[in-house]
Formats: C-alpha cells, sequence, structure tokens
C-alpha cells in the first residue's frame, strides 16, 4: 500500500518553482530534439525512460555526430555516474521500515538533481515513515512534468522566440546553484562545493571528459576529511 | 540516423543511467544515516553537482555556448546576492537571475 497523504505532500512541494526549474529545462530539450531532426515520439521516449538532462543531451550529441552504440553507452555512463553516489544517500534518508526492495528499485528511476536537494531540504520535518512516499511523490510529479514539457518543447517551440529559449536553458543550472546554495550549512559540505567548483574549471582545461567526476570526487574526499570531527547533520 | 538506431541509442542510453542508480540502490543496503560513509558520500554527491554546475555556466555547450561568458558569470554572482540578500528566496534568485542574463545577452 502507499500513504497517498505523504504521495500527495510530496506532489505539492514539487509543484511550483521545482518543476518550472526542471520543466523549462525539458522544454528546451525537446525543442533540441526537434531541431536535430528527432521525432515526437523518440523525444517522448528519451525522457521517458532516461530522466537525467545531461545525458539526454550527450545521448542526442552523439548520435548526431554519428558515434556507435558503445559510444554512446559509456558517454552516457560518464556523463551520469553522479546519480550513483545521489542514490546512496537518498535511499538510506527515505528507507520504509517495511517496503520490499522492489520499491527502491522502482523510485530510484526519479532520482535526478532536483528531487533529491528538495528532498535534503525537507527530511528531518517528515516522520520516517512516511518519507519513502513524500519522495515517490516529488520525484515522480517530477518526472511526469519532465516527460510534458519535453513533448511541449518539441511541439510547440516553433512557437516561442529563441530568447525565450535561451532564457529557459539558463533556468536550470541556476535553480540548482541556487539549491545547492541551501546546503551551505555544515562547513564539509561548503568546502566540497567550493572545491567541487575551481577543481572542474581548472580540470577541464586538461581531462574534460572526466573532470566533473574526478573534481566531485576530490572535492567531497576533502572535505569530508578537513571536517571529518564535524558534528554530523544528515 | 535511422529509427532503429535511435531507439537503440535511447534504450542504450536508459541502461547507463538506470544501471548508476540501481547499482545505488544495492550498495545502499546496509548504509546508515549517521556513518562517516554516508557522510562522506553526501560531500562527493554535492562536489559533483557544483562541478557539473561550473561547468554548465563556464564552458557550456548547445544554447547556452551563443551567449557570453561575462552574462553568465554576472546573473550567477546576482543569483548569489539576490538569495542571500533576500533572505533565501530561491523563487526570486532564480528569476532575478535569469532576468539579468537576458537582458545582459539581449538588450544592451
Amino acid at each position: 500500500m502507499i500513504n497517498f497523504l505523504s504521495f500527495k505532500k510530496g506532489i505539492s512541494h514539487a509543484f511550483g518553482v521545482p518543476a518550472i526549474g526542471l520543466g523549462a529545462s525539458m522544454f528546451t530539450f525537446g525543442a533540441y530534439l526537434k531541431s536535430s531532426g528527432f521525432t515526437l515520439l523518440e523525444s517522448f521516449t528519451s525522457t521517458f525512460f532516461t530522466f537525467a538532462l545531461p545525458g539526454q543531451f550527450v545521448m542526442a550529441e552523439t548520435i548526431v555526430a554519428g558515434g556507435t552504440l558503445l559510444n554512446i553507452f559509456l558517454a552516457v555512463l560518464l556523463t551520469n555516474a553522479r546519480l550513483y553516489p545521489m542514490t546512496v544517500n537518498i535511499i538510506p534518508i527515505i528507507r520504509h521500515s517495511n517496503y520490499p526492495k522492489w520499491r527502491y528499485y522502482l523510485v530510484a528511476q526519479f532520482i535526478a538533481v532536483t528531487a533529491w536537494f528538495n528532498m535534503f531540504a525537507v527530511h528531518k520535518k517528515i516522520n520516517q515513515d512516511e518519507k519513502f512516499d513524500y519522495f515517490f511523490g516529488l520525484a515522480g510529479f517530477l518526472w511526469f512534468v519532465s516527460v510534458i514539457c519535453t513533448v511541449s518543447g518539441f511541439l510547440i517551440s516553433n512557437y516561442v522566440s529563441h530568447k525565450i529559449l535561451v532564457g529557459f536553458v539558463f533556468v536550470n543550472p541556476i535553480y540548482f546553484l541556487v539549491m545547492t546554495l541551501t546546503n551551505l550549512v555544515e562547513k564539509k559540505i561548503i568546502t566540497s562545493i567550493i572545491l567541487g567548483s575551481i577543481l572542474s574549471i581548472i580540470l577541464f582545461q586538461f581531462i574534460p571528459d572526466w573532470s566533473v567526476l574526478i573534481s566531485g570526487l576530490s572535492a567531497g574526499t576533502i572535505g569530508f576529511l578537513i571536517f571529518k570531527k564535524e558534528k554530523y547533520d544528515s | 540516423m535511422t529509427a532503429n538506431f535511435i531507439y537503440l541509442s535511447i534504450l542504450v542510453a536508459s541502461i547507463a543511467t538506470y544501471a548508476c542508480r540501481a547499482f545505488g540502490v544495492f550498495s545502499s543496503k546496509n548504509l546508515s544515516v549517521d556513518s562517516p560513509i554516508f557522510h562522506w558520500i553526501k560531500c562527493i554527491s554535492v562536489g559533483i553537482i557544483s562541478a557539473v554546475i561550473a561547468k554548465i555556466i563556464l564552458f557550456p555547450v548547445g544554447l547556452l555556448s551563443e551567449t557570453t561568458s561575462i552574462s553568465r558569470i554576472a546573473s550567477t554572482l546576482v543569483a548569489i546576492a539576490v538569495y542571500f540578500l533576500f533572505k533565501k528566496n530561491v523563487l526570486l534568485s532564480v528569476f532575478i537571475s535569469t532576468a539579468t542574463f537576458l537582458l545582459i545577452n539581449f538588450y544592451l
């Protein structure tokens, strides 16, 4: 069974800024796929099954550039590898005392940056056994909005000015940035965020494909080790 | 670029993405939110996310690459300033930053 009240609260949380932040980028992705020669069904399928925007862009760009299936697999795996630590982090937070394993593998499909940050921002105010359904509502609704916005972007982008599309693309990184700012509480997190940004800029000059993963791994490890004795605030 | 190849590509991309999530669920099996490993992984997660943001803002691809670096950097600083000046208001921060970005790129 599902706790519909918690599920609905999760949807209410997603409704508004989180949905607008993610939806704007998905709209632009739909517009991009149309301009690159993809069909409506292909655009729909991409967000429905993948639901991780940077990886979806990489997939589309690799197809357009004439890459092989192996190229696509490796490029997307590298781009979306951030989902691994994010999932390891969110599952213990939303763990329910008696939900079966398959539910976690189902909800995992909806784990992405927007839902992750928003859940971390509120989870302490939610009872442990209500967290799973709350997150299911929050992340599931964001997934649903993403699919709708991808399709809308494909269908109506011709009627939207270029300037607005450019503005839509910018909303997503800025929204992620502001959500990152909401996490500036613990010293180890602040250090990891600042170092991650700086290292990413430096490493991009030398190893562009690996810069994000190596920067994040190094920054997180350094931040954690320096402030290892800091009181945990999970 | 045949339709079959595109659907196979979407399948391959979905498998690569879901593998990261599924392996994450598997790895978190016995992980407690009070354990040091949990906090180390949280640091890594936010480190990776901040690295992604820095990369998108400074070295964008696609539509954003048509815009100036100055506009992206200035708008990012505006977002941070508005966030702290206006009681950590997320919506206002995103809105003013995006408006600044459009203003610099298209109207100045």
